[in-house]
């Protein structure tokens, strides 16, 4: 009874956009399983410990001899205690390959590849025969229900990869190559930290996990792979600013692979550390350092207003 | 008491004993007054020094709460943030919860074994100007905006990257090297001292908990400390000179750094919480008037957890991508570590519900940190299973869950033993009031803070981060974090304030005011000397069971009552049954310790900014300064053979080998030393292990220099051992031949170490495998480098007559050192030599 | 001269089985860790869980040697502990008991070490 009640309270209190309660995963359900289990265990075996805490505080007159109290040592400390633990331990183990399954490449649904950056997230959607497909930052689509490959590489420092609603954390290091599997069971929209710190603004290197239906998904995933440009015309501010240095856009001639890749601009969300509002997108990139401390993207204060305009209105406009 | 009698004879009166013990024992005046070396000054000079860190950095906490109470604050910038907490993080952990045990220890362990002192005052004098340097020069850096700002843990490549992390890193790195240094000198002071300064008659069964702890501990340092000191040496290496061992473009591999670090970092978190046990183990017997319940639990617990916290280092790397198979193993070994964890704790309860607990402000202390460090525990065993690390990890439910344990099982103890021990320092007890409403603020405010940081973890909030969005369900847990943050800090105040106001219209108090049972309680607040004689021990609770030992004791009716020749001495006895078996002379007052020290901390401030001149000369000072250190104090052949040590008990004054504190002091250097050289092997092999070529095809040091080395150094130490012998035979001349030989073979065999990797032109710069190559080769050099000063300082010693056939305790340690020195040699020489060459 | 004093061995026995218990757990972690560093294959990991097992099964007696060497210097629990008496004989028990003690923390801690070797089966990660 009152676990349950503990139970649902732990729940009720953790749930949110970004909590490991509420899975939209497979390994994510399984491993919130195991929390719920063993907090409420945990909670009991508190709740014991310090009973008999103050209870042995309080007591006035002394309860035990000697042999007694040698007995309460050894079953109280030692036999249950260990018991217990091999018991959580077997169970535990036993289901660590459930919960994060290995596959052969071939039984992938699909293959992402994500890099952590400093400070800021590439995604390369890649076709059957291994090669990128196409190109995106900071946010990932995912089909509903379908087993995915996620690579995890890092080329600065160390990231870590963690959509807390879909399963587990994985370290990017460079120089290693980590592999995550990853089933959502859930479609909706879904935030993901980056989990090792990483410099200045590790803060506000966030992602976001989109899991939809699978005909969404192909829509949008051929819709990427035909991209084709949307205006000439509004591209040549972003062209005359030396935008495409860093920047590619799809379909373009825009293929600087140094910064984010801003095709279909128009869709983000966020610009990473805030709101994608037109507002934000000219203070980015008039001073990014303002969104995102120690940003590697330098300020443009030299950039005038109505080239700035043209480059925000392009962008704004990029779908 | 027969020996009572015997004492009687003595022609010297009490009053007369006391007056020459008080002379030899005495701090000097004025500016002088910091030359001390007396343990009990230097054990409250570092206390209060590490206190003060804490406190520091516990500000440096209030800072990152205020900036994270609400979301998007911009009271502090991301940089200051992250400098902030990895100073906390770092000052917590190296510069209050490791020294304030060292400083707990130093200073009570000679009246609770029943030594004069320790063996080695100057050494621990030492240790507490080093941690005293290396402490400011690392926290200082915050006020130049030069703190390390790359987490307390330091991962590569991002702490490596000169870049972002500045001059912080560095400072990180030789600071707490010089730390580290500091540490294990104090783990030599604790187990030669624990293991052969005991009181005649406290057989291994009779010693206190506490001791028994420190002796883990102190072994535990020993083997937990020098892996992250070769870390750091691999760390500058590359930082300095460019060599690449954490960068994966030319062969290294950040998750050396990170496996180096955690063998360190998890031992250390029971370094740390082992000591504040062992405080409870003193504190729970006083207060149910009745011994411990299961002594031998206890040092089961302790000996068990000492072994199975060297088997959890992975589980801080959990999330890395190593197969599922290693993780198990380490998941195994955590949740295994619970089991002793878990006997303390009922060891306690069972003495308690045995005895009749009298309440009382370090109980408080005691049990609300029990209380405290139980959810720890229990969140501890819930993330040791792999995957709700997968979850957790780096989130703020660790962050919950190490507070929990960290302040429950440590910082809670600590106040306990502060409210405790109080009156051996002062003569009064602290304030009963004062320390209750410092208890509840302490205990509500820790807890409003850090229980909702469980619920923060789990909604997804990681650690180190300097800001968060306000949609995203953290506001108001971080908000009520802040406020208990404040709340907890106020009851930290009151701690401050009660120790330090003023107390001298207090009465004075009894002596043993608990009616503690231990020995310590009959340390005398006024006096320097420890004891006033050294008592034979026949009980756990000697002040419980031995009636009139005080008065016997303050009495002088003991051993060693006076100074008759002049010097501080305290006896050796034998390891398990305490067996009286030297009369040991220790060092006194002296500059030389605290002159190292400086030089020592000009060698790392000036190696920070680069400085190589000023290097050099501190190097040399440094050296120049321990030689005259080691000459005017160590194994001095004494006036006489043997001496009355009282109780018709008359004992040697000079003795060499492994019945000598020296031999162990030598001994135990050296195994850390090992464990250091043991890293760099393992280094070696990771490297190995990770490359299908480790050498990228790269030219090797060839087989012939290092096999000819290995020769030269191998007869270079028969040659030593020879000498030992050829001088206990009175053959002078024949043993300063051999050891001149010996050190010619030595100065040979480093050249032909050097030639391997030098002839064949490896480049340190261009791939891991020279570098780590030349490592091995340097560290094996600079060990035959300094084994030719120690030759040299044998021949002066020989020239000098210190050094003499009966008085051989310089070439005895010296010929230990030439053991280790030939281990070191084989290992290093096979592995660049033989192993590429067997693949 | 020897490199360790007598009391050192003596002593020593007190930690015969943790060291059991540390080898015993290097082993198996460098094993499994070089094996799948070096992409060992799935049919020699099958023979390295064996082997392993072997190990384990040495760790174990090893341990169970030491206890029982142990409990007969407790006197095969004739006396009970708190062997706080000042004679050689309470020291001589109360390393017994306290060495009976840690084997039996070692013997548990093999176990739960070995555990593994029978949940997962493979070098995934």
């Amino acid at each position: 009874m009152a676990a349950a009640l503990l139970s649902t309270f732990l729940l009720s209190a953790c749930t949110g956009p970004q909590s490991v309660f509420g899975a939209a995963g497979r390994e994510a359900s399984a491993i919130e399983d195991l929390i719920v289990v063993t907090a409420v265990g945990a909670a009991c075996a508190w709740f014991i410990v310090t009973s008999l805490l103050i209870y042995a505080g309080r007591v006035r007159r002394h309860r035990f001899a000697e042999e007694t109290a040698q007995r309460f040592i050894t079953w109280g400390g030692v036999v249950i205690p260990t018991v217990l633990l091999f018991a959580l331990l077997s169970y535990a183990l036993w289901s660590m390959p459930a919960t994060r399954p290995w596959f052969d490449r071939q039984q992938a649904d699909l293959e992402i590849e994500v890099t952590g950056e400093q400070y800021w997230w590439r995604i390369r959607y890649l076709n059957t025969s291994g090669d990128v497909a196409f190109e995106t930052a900071n946010e990932l689509k995912l089909p509903v229900d379908r087993r995915i490959r996620v690579s995890l590489k890092a080329n600065d420092v160390i990231h870590s990869f963690w959509i807390p609603a879909l399963g587990g954390k994985m370290d990017m290091i460079p120089g290693r190559t980590n592999t995550l599997w990853l089933e959502p069971t859930r479609i909706g929209s879904y935030r993901g930290p980056c989990a090792e710190f990483c410099g200045t603004s590790h803060a506000l290197m966030t992602l976001t996990a989109i899991v939809m239906t699978m005909e969404d998904f192909e829509t949008w995933r051929q819709g990427r792979i035909n991209k084709s440009p949307t205006s000439a015309d509004a591209g040549a501010a972003f062209q005359r600013n030396g935008c495409p240095a860093c920047h590619a856009i799809d379909g373009t001639d825009a293929k600087g692979l140094v910064g984010p890749n801003l095709t279909a601009f128009k869709d983000r969300l966020r610009l990473g550390a805030a709101a994608n509002t037109r507002d934000n997108l000219f203070r980015f990139i008039r001073d990014a350092g303002e969104f995102k401390p120690g940003a590697q993207m330098p300020a443009f204060p030299m950039i005038p207003e109505g080239e700035l305009n043209a480059i925000v209105d392009y962008l704004a406009g990029e779908t | 008491m027969s020996s009572v009698e015997d004492r009687d004879q003595t022609p010297i009166s009490t009053d007369e004993e006391e007056r020459q013990l008080r002379a030899v024992w005495a701090n000097p005046s004025g500016w002088r007054y910091w030359t001390s070396v007396n343990n009990t000054q230097i054990g409250l000079w570092y206390a209060a020094t590490a206190f003060l860190f804490m406190l520091f950095a516990g500000v440096l906490a209030l800072l990152v709460r205020a900036q994270l109470a609400v979301p998007e604050n911009d009271l502090l910038s991301a940089d200051f943030f992250n400098q902030a907490f990895t100073l906390h993080g770092t000052v917590m952990m190296f510069l209050f919860a490791v020294p304030i045990f060292e400083a707990v220890a130093i200073f009570l362990l000679p009246p609770m074994l029943g030594a004069r002192e320790l063996p080695f005052p100057r050494l621990s004098a030492f240790g507490f100007w080093s941690f005293l340097l290396g402490g400011v020069f690392v926290c200082g850096s915050i006020f130049f905006d030069a703190a390390p700002n790359t987490g307390w843990f330091m991962y590569p490549p991002l702490a490596t990257d000169k870049q972002y992390s500045g001059i912080g890193a560095d400072i990180w790195l030789l600071g707490l090297s010089f730390i580290e240094v500091a540490s294990i000198a104090a783990a030599v002071e604790l187990i030669v001292g624990i293991m052969k300064c005991r009181a005649p008659g406290m057989r291994i069964n009779m010693m206190p908990l506490f001791a028994w702890y420190l002796l883990i501990v102190a072994g535990m340092i020993l083997f937990a400390f020098p892996p992250l000191i070769a870390g750091d040496i691999l760390f500058e290496m590359e930082r300095m000179f460019d060599w690449p061992f954490f960068d994966a473009g030319r062969g290294g591999d950040p998750l050396l750094w990170q496996h180096l670090f955690w063998i360190f970092g998890h031992p250390e978190v029971y370094i740390i919480f082992l000591p504040a046990i062992a405080l409870m183990a003193m504190i729970v017997p006083t207060f149910a008037q009745r011994p411990i319940i299961g002594y031998s639990w206890i040092v089961l617990a302790a000996v068990g957890t000492g072994f199975l916290s060297f088997g959890l280092w992975v589980h801080h790397m959990f999330t890395t991508g190593l197969p599922q198979i290693s993780l198990a193993f380490f998941s195994a070994a955590s949740e295994a570590v619970a089991i002793p964890t878990g006997v303390q704790i009922f060891v306690f309860i069972a003495t308690m519900l045995a005895g009749r607990v009298i309440p009382s402000v370090p109980m408080l202390f005691g049990g609300g940190g029990l209380v405290i460090f139980v959810v720890g525990g229990l969140t501890g065993v819930m993330v040791a299973l792999v995957p709700i690390d997968w979850q957790a990890h780096d989130t703020y439910f660790i962050v919950a869950h190490l507070h929990y344990v960290l302040i429950g099982g440590m910082l809670f103890p600590v106040v306990a033993g502060i409210y405790y021990y109080y009156p051996l320092i002062n003569a009064r007890k602290l304030s009963d009031r004062m320390g209750k409403i410092a208890f509840w603020l302490m205990f509500s405010g820790f807890n409003i803070a850090f229980f909702p940081m469980h619920f923060a973890g789990l909604r997804g909030m990681p650690r180190r981060v300097f800001t968060y969005p306000a949609d995203v369900g953290w506001d108001w847990f971080n908000m009520i974090s802040t406020v208990g943050a404040f709340v907890f800090a106020t009851g930290i105040a009151i701690v401050v304030v009660d120790v330090l106001r003023p107390k001298h219209r207090q009465p004075k108090g009894e002596a043993n005011p608990w009616n503690a049972g231990t020995l310590e309680w009959i340390s005398e607040p006024e006096e320097n000397w420890g004891v006033r004689s050294i008592p034979i021990i026949k009980s756990r609770y000697p002040l419980w069971d031995q009636p009139g030992l005080r008065d016997d004791i303050a009495k002088g009716r003991f051993y060693l009552p006076g100074a008759v020749e002049g010097y501080r001495e305290t006896l050796v006895t034998s390891v398990l049954d305490a067996e009286p078996i030297q009369c040991l002379r220790v060092g006194g007052t002296s500059y030389l310790t605290i002159l190292s020290a400086m030089a020592l901390g000009g060698v790392f401030v000036a190696i920070t900014f680069h400085w190589w001149i000023i290097t050099a000369l501190c190097a040399a000072a440094f050296l120049a300064f321990v030689i005259g250190w080691l000459w005017t104090g160590t194994a001095i052949p004494p006036e006489k053979a043997e001496k009355d040590v009282g109780l018709g008990l008359s004992l040697p004054l000079y003795v060499s080998g492994p019945a000598s504190v020296g031999w162990w002091a030598m001994f135990i250097t050296l195994v850390g030393d090992g464990t250091a050289f043991g890293s760099l092997v393992f280094g070696y092999f990771f490297y190995w292990t990770i490359h299908d070529d480790f050498t990228a095809g790269l030219a090797g040091p060839g087989l012939k220099w290092p096999l000819v080395a290995l020769g030269l150094f191998a007869s270079a130490w028969i040659a030593m051992v020879a000498a030992r012998s050829v001088n206990r035979g009175h053959r002078t001349r024949d043993m300063r031949v051999l050891v001149l030989c010996a050190l010619m073979l030595t100065l040979l065999g480093g050249a032909a170490a050097l030639a391997g990797p030098l002839l064949t032109q490896m480049d340190p710069t261009e791939h891991v495998y020279p570098a780590i190559v030349w490592v091995l080769v340097l560290w094996l050099v600079s060990h035959a480098a300094v084994g030719v000063v120690m030759q040299l300082y044998c021949l002066a010693r020989s020239f000098f007559g210190r050094l003499t056939a009966t008085h051989d305790i310089d070439l005895v340690n010296v010929v230990l050192y030439w053991h280790f020195l030939t281990i070191t040699a084989l290992t290093t020489l096979g592995v660049i030599g033989l192993f590429p060459a067997m693949r | 001269m020897r490199i360790f004093p007598r009391d050192l061995e003596t002593l020593w026995t007190l930690f015969t089985a943790p060291v059991v218990w540390a080898v015993h757990f290097l082993a198996c972690y460098l094993t499994v860790a070089i094996h799948c560093a070096k992409g060992g294959g799935e049919r020699q990991f099958a023979m390295l869980q064996f082997v392993l097992g072997g190990v384990t099964l040495a760790a174990l007696a090893t341990i169970a040697i030491s206890a029982f060497l142990a409990w007969r210097q407790w006197g095969f629990g004739t006396t009970d502990p708190p062997h706080d008496d000042p004679t050689e004989e309470a020291r001589k028990l109360f390393q017994g008991f306290a060495t009976l003690l840690l084997s039996a923390l070692s013997f548990v801690a093999v176990l739960f070490v070995a555990t593994p070797l029978l949940a997962i089966d493979g070098c995934f990660s």
